[in-house]
């Protein structure tokens, strides 16, 4: 129901801004403030949605059958990626939870790595790898990458979010670190990682596209997104269909964490989760 | 055999800091089988610590306890007492019944023996319709009660508790006070029970020792010796004589009982 106000409102500003925006964009002491609201920047909407019924080249295939297959490649890409990077973070939180010397020794590092361009870093992971890996599996290292921080950050909060009085209670019972880590903290993360998953999933969209564009890696909607901005010129909305298709993958991944996280939510308090 | 013996025990923490704090000084106690001991004193006086002590949560800088005739550290790995906290601190994530039956769960209990004396604890305690709801579905005083089913779910020869009734109003307060007397006559247990409510360490308990802070030494040994304790006692004139004594007691003056 929101959701579809939501493309409703979408719709309403795209294609309003279109009756009313000039056509060159509005300029402001020589920079362009506003869009350039022509058909060859913003095409209509129902352009758009044309082109996917249409073959992609003469006599081709038509453009929403190889963009949902760009989309079931890359979905794979992320899949991979978001599960090492997910039990990566995961690892990283109960290392930094246990020790606080790793913790005080990793951390840092662990949010100085999200610094570093992903455009910089994939060809350099494309080229380690590159002789070891199918170029898939470097692209998945490259969403991986991307998607461990959110749920080390997260997870680590969540697995020292217990008051002292629980982690008392199982000293009390005689239970030891791995049985308290389970009893306990692992339960009491819950709400920490599911807003952590979301966001890695969303990570590891990002990564897995951008990873494909810089990586070279044909088949997926990031080498699609590129080949079809290249023709953007004589047919601007093409380029449009592969980004919603991305849009599209997003909201899969979205939609699989949420799939977990109603039944092992249910009775949960939800709680603020800031991920820096 | 006492229940607990703690013998000249000393706790400093933060030793050899500049931000040294000596919590408890030469500390002797001793706690009878059966017997109810309260731990009352102003805020600061190491009450809780001792507490802690007890339990093996913390270990002491110097001298022993003694629980259950074992030394702290094994009476807690053999679960020889249960423990209940001010703050209830129930697993959210666990229906009621599984939260008693957590302690079990971890002695490795099977699943239908936790399942059945899970049940009978929150009978004990007056929440039996209650097994399958969540604890945020609960008011605080049921919390409250969970938690000291959990804590008696062990059925530990003591049960050791830090001003449970501490954040409740007074009605469910005085309510879970004569329901905690009946389940410790019925199953015999030793209690060692932190407070800072005079009326409260007198109506409970068959001994109120007194604490003073800075350093935290016991300073004196009340014994309350009260025919009944029913909503009557709390009327009666031998109540308030107990009452005006530890409130002596707390103040320096030497008891006069």
């Amino acid at each position: 129901m929101f959701v579809l106000a939501g493309v409703a409102v979408f719709v309403l500003l795209w294609e309003g801004y279109k009756i009313v925006g000039s056509q060159d964009g509005t300029v402001l002491f020589g920079v362009r403030v506003l869009p350039r609201a022509d058909d060859l920047s913003m095409p209509h909407l129902w352009t758009v949605l044309q082109r996917l019924g249409r073959p992609e080249l003469t006599g081709g295939r038509p453009v929403w059958i190889v963009v949902l297959q760009a989309c079931a490649f890359t979905f794979g890409i992320t899949a991979v990626g978001f599960l090492i990077g997910a039990f990566v973070g995961l690892l990283l939180a109960v290392a930094m939870q246990q020790f606080r010397l790793v913790e005080r020794g990793l951390l840092p590092y662990v949010i100085l790595s999200q610094t570093v361009p992903l455009v910089a870093l994939a060809p350099l992971v494309a080229g380690w790898g590159g002789t070891i890996m199918p170029p898939w599996a470097t692209v998945a290292v490259i969403a991986a990458y991307l998607a461990f921080f959110p749920v080390a950050v997260g997870m680590l909060r969540g697995l020292q979010s217990p008051a002292t009085s629980g982690v008392e209670l199982m000293r009390s019972y005689a239970a030891g670190w791995w049985r308290t880590l389970v009893k306990l903290r692992f339960p009491a993360s819950l709400p920490y990682l599911f807003p952590a998953l979301r966001l890695a999933g969303a990570a590891a969209v990002v990564g897995a596209v951008v990873g494909e564009i810089s990586t070279g890696t044909r088949g997926g909607i990031g080498r699609l997104i590129i080949e079809y901005s290249r023709e953007a010129t004589s047919d601007p909305a093409k380029v449009y269909t592969a980004m919603l298709g991305a849009a599209l993958l997003g909201l899969v991944v979205a939609g699989a964490v949420s799939l977990l996280e109603v039944p092992l939510m249910r009775h949960r308090r939800h709680v603020e989760v800031v991920t820096l | 055999m006492s229940a607990v013996v703690v013998d000249k025990v000393t706790k400093v923490f933060n030793q050899g800091r500049s931000d040294e704090v000596t919590a408890l000084s030469e500390v002797e106690l001793t706690v009878g089988d059966g017997e109810f001991v309260s731990l009352i004193g102003p805020s600061g006086c190491g009450k809780s610590t001792l507490l802690r002590l007890i339990a093996d949560l913390i270990e002491p800088t110097a001298g022993t306890v003694t629980v259950a005739g074992k030394n702290a550290g094994q009476a807690r790995r053999d679960q020889d007492y249960g423990i209940a906290f001010q703050q209830a601190g129930l697993f959210e994530w666990r229906t009621v019944r599984r939260n008693v039956e957590l302690p079990l769960e971890l002695r490795g209990m099977g699943k239908t023996d936790r399942k059945t004396r899970a049940e009978e604890m929150l009978e004990l305690v007056g929440l039996a319709e209650f097994a399958g709801h969540y604890p945020a579905q609960l008011s605080g005083g049921m919390q409250q009660r969970v938690a000291i089913a959990r804590a008696l779910a062990v059925q530990p020869p003591l049960l050791l508790m830090d001003e449970p009734f501490g954040a409740l109003d007074e009605m469910t307060r005085e309510r879970l006070q004569t329901e905690l007397l009946g389940i410790c006559a019925k199953t015999g247990t030793s209690t060692v029970f932190v407070t800072h409510s005079i009326s409260e360490a007198v109506f409970l308990s068959n001994r109120v020792v007194v604490m003073s802070a800075r350093p935290g030494r016991i300073t004196a040994s009340v014994a309350v010796d009260l025919p009944a304790r029913d909503e009557a006692a709390r009327q009666s004139e031998k109540y308030f004589e107990h009452v005006t004594a530890v409130r002596q007691a707390l103040r320096g003056v030497p008891a006069s009982l």
